[in-house]
């Protein structure tokens, strides 16, 4: 098991390796306009030149791909903002924000894996009867209208209604109540939508039958047998779920005005911050590479039939 | 001769009606069977499939499928009638704990993500108050019982490191950790090798003799129910048409579904002829069945085999079929040759065996 685990890590930084250098190569072929503050058209050729070699634009590019490797594995160093904010080294712009994206994140994730799966189990329970239809209208609901739709009646409506204040408030506890229900709903729709199908597709099992025929409870046998197995294949998707929570909310983070880290891929791509895209890229592709291991690992923890490592000696 | 040493009823059957509810529409899987099962015996029920065995024997421990019900008769069993449970309370006063079932594919039958002992072990608690030492140390000797090498080691193994067979042995320790009264046995062994299915059918009689138990077998396989069976009855259609004791089931047959039947098994057939095989197709059980079900499909059918269902007649006191050929005013019809094939066999093999 160990030595799978370190074979898929090596793999993983292969991954991460190529993935970084082909962002940075295609960074530069970008146009060299953003490197001026939008200030292309008041300098002059030399002065512009001043500056890309400044950042060492001007070197080949095997020369900078180099440079940028040397400086992040031997000194783990980034680099430097360049536009959102000159000469601050990006993991001082990116870690606050990132923390507060996780903040809200992992307490929503919380509440989509606690509402979500009790949602699917009793769905799956009274399968076509009134808690099953209303949780898939839930559903539906959920997944038909857009996201934009139900967060701005929930910022506009729901904020009066209960008396809750509409922008998010460090100093304020409260305030963070409807964003977290914001980033919830989706979640708890998904979860509980796969976690009934799972437990329903369980519950059709001969291994099923013969737990009743044993003289279970309809209830022993949800508990002991249905659930556990059901859940697997959701326990895959959890480490990246929670890694990503990190990576926060473009839509509501913007509605509720929280400092957390959802847009700012985004604004650095526009705003041409190359070394800003390059640190999230990198960020980024951890996240899903790490996330996909653990998710790997989770499985191989639950399910006794996946063996990672050589055959063994089973029949 | 005709003497039965298995006398006692222990399971009683009457007029049972099982319906299913199928999209809107009425099915009937079981067309007033009424049956004794006698204490001790080992009984199989062998028809097509879809002949509503498996529904049948379901009725005694309640596991019909959600969409199904009784729709009339009773099931008298230890006191009870079984067709007066409704709640999973009453049920579970015998389902696992008296009547215990064994399943068809021992492949899919375990929880794969439980190990095997801690499956037995929980079936094994269910019924009997121990401290969880006693039940380990008990569910060890169980699957050692049901001849498992190595027990304590496969205690601690998964489904998937078992084989079939092994894995069917496993089913059989659950279904005997109560210690039941009967034991139903669907298809023990349709999903199992040659070698393996007379190793289980083996354990499955060792275990009866051991602790009395009541055995039926749901088959298709007439092999098995030479090898196993008591008694014999054959299902068609919802119903059973014949019922007897083994010899007087394969060698003297009175229904013609059972001759049916009979002269279909390839150990009859004469090498380079084509196998017999039973015309059409079996009856629409969503339309009410008039007469003998059977009827269309039996080029000799009587005229009223089309018009009246058939009472049982008796052959001996232990012998009886529900086809009108038994009736004093029928014509005699002899049984297919095939019929008298085998009695010719069964006679040489007498002769041989003295």
């Amino acid at each position: 098991m160990v030595r799978y685990i370190l074979g898929r890590l090596g793999r993983a930084l292969i991954t991460m390796f190529l993935v970084l250098s082909i962002v940075f190569l295609l960074m530069r072929l970008l146009p060299v306009d953003g490197y001026f503050e939008g200030r292309s058209d008041l300098m002059s050729d030399t002065v512009k030149n001043v500056i890309l070699k400044d950042l060492g634009l001007l070197d080949p590019w095997y020369k900078q791909l180099f440079d940028f490797w040397r400086k992040l594995l031997l000194e783990g160093d980034l680099g430097k903002s360049i536009v959102i904010r000159k000469n601050v080294p990006v993991v001082r712009l990116i870690w606050p924000k990132a923390k507060m994206s996780f903040e809200f994140g992992i307490i929503a994730l919380v509440i989509q894996q606690v509402f979500g799966l009790s949602m699917g189990v009793l769905m799956a329970r009274y399968k076509g009867k009134f808690a099953d239809k209303m949780g898939n209208l839930y559903i539906l609901l959920i997944n038909a209208l857009p996201a934009a739709v139900y967060y701005l009646a929930i910022q506009l409506y729901l904020s009066s209604v209960l008396k809750l204040p509409m922008l998010y408030d460090p100093m304020n506890a409260a305030s963070r109540i409807l964003p977290i229900l914001c980033l919830s709903l989706g979640g708890i729709a998904s979860n509980a939508m796969w976690m009934r199908r799972y437990m329903v597709d369980q519950m059709n099992m001969d291994y099923i039958r013969l737990a009743r025929a044993k003289g279970m409870t309809s209830s022993q046998v949800a508990f002991r047998h249905v659930m556990r197995n059901a859940f697997i294949p959701m326990a895959q998707s959890l480490p990246t779920a929670v890694l990503f929570t990190i990576s926060g909310s473009l839509y509501v983070e913007s509605l509720f005005s929280i400092p957390g880290l959802g847009g700012l891929l985004i604004q650095s791509i526009q705003r041409q911050d190359n070394t800003m895209v390059q640190a999230m890229v990198l960020l980024y592709s951890v996240i899903s590479i790490s996330g996909l291991l653990l998710g790997d690992i989770a499985m191989m923890i639950c399910d006794p039939r996946i063996k990672l490592t050589k055959k063994g000696e089973s029949r | 001769m005709n003497e039965y040493k298995y006398t006692e009823p222990i399971l009683t059957v009457k007029d049972l009606v099982v319906k299913f509810n199928l999209r809107g529409q009425v099915l009937t899987a079981v067309r007033g069977i009424s049956m004794e099962l006698f204490k001790g015996e080992s009984l199989a029920i062998v028809g097509e499939s879809g002949s509503g065995k498996s529904v049948f024997t379901k009725t005694f421990i309640g596991l019909l499928d959600n969409n199904g019900w009784i729709a009339n008769g009773s099931i008298e069993y230890g006191g009870y009638d079984l067709t007066d449970f409704k709640t999973e309370r009453d049920w579970l006063k015998v389902r696992g704990k008296r009547i215990a079932m064994v399943f068809q594919d021992p492949m899919t039958s375990l929880n794969p993500l439980k190990t095997v002992g801690k499956q037995v072990q929980e079936a094994f608690t269910l019924h009997n108050k121990v401290s969880r030492e006693e039940a380990k140390r008990r569910t060890v000797e169980l699957l050692g019982d049901v001849g498992i090498p190595e027990p304590e080691r496969r205690y601690k193994q998964y489904p998937h490191e078992f084989s079939g067979g092994m894995r069917q042995r496993v089913v059989i320790a659950i279904a005997m950790a109560c210690v039941p009264e009967i034991l139903i046995c669907d298809e023990p062994t349709t999903a199992l090798d040659v070698t393996i299915q007379a190793q289980i059918l083996d354990l499955i009689k060792r275990l009866q003799a051991r602790y009395g138990l009541t055995v039926v077998y749901i088959t298709h396989d007439l092999g098995v129910v030479a090898n196993v069976a008591d008694r014999i009855a054959v299902m068609y259609a919802g119903d059973i048409v014949e019922i007897g004791r083994s010899e007087e089931v394969f060698y003297d047959p009175r229904h013609p579904y059972t001759w049916a039947l009979l002269s279909s098994l390839p150990q009859l057939g004469v090498k380079g002829e084509d196998l017999l095989a039973i015309q059409g197709t079996p009856p629409n059980l969503f339309q009410e069945i008039k007469g003998d079900a059977f009827a269309p499909r039996n080029p000799q059918a009587l005229k009223v085999d089309f018009v009246a269902r058939p009472p049982y007649f008796e052959v001996t006191p232990t012998h009886k079929a529900r086809t009108w050929l038994l009736d004093p005013r029928a014509p005699h019809l002899a049984p297919p040759i095939h019929i008298e094939n085998l009695r010719t066999l069964r006679r040489g093999g007498v002769d041989r065996a003295k």
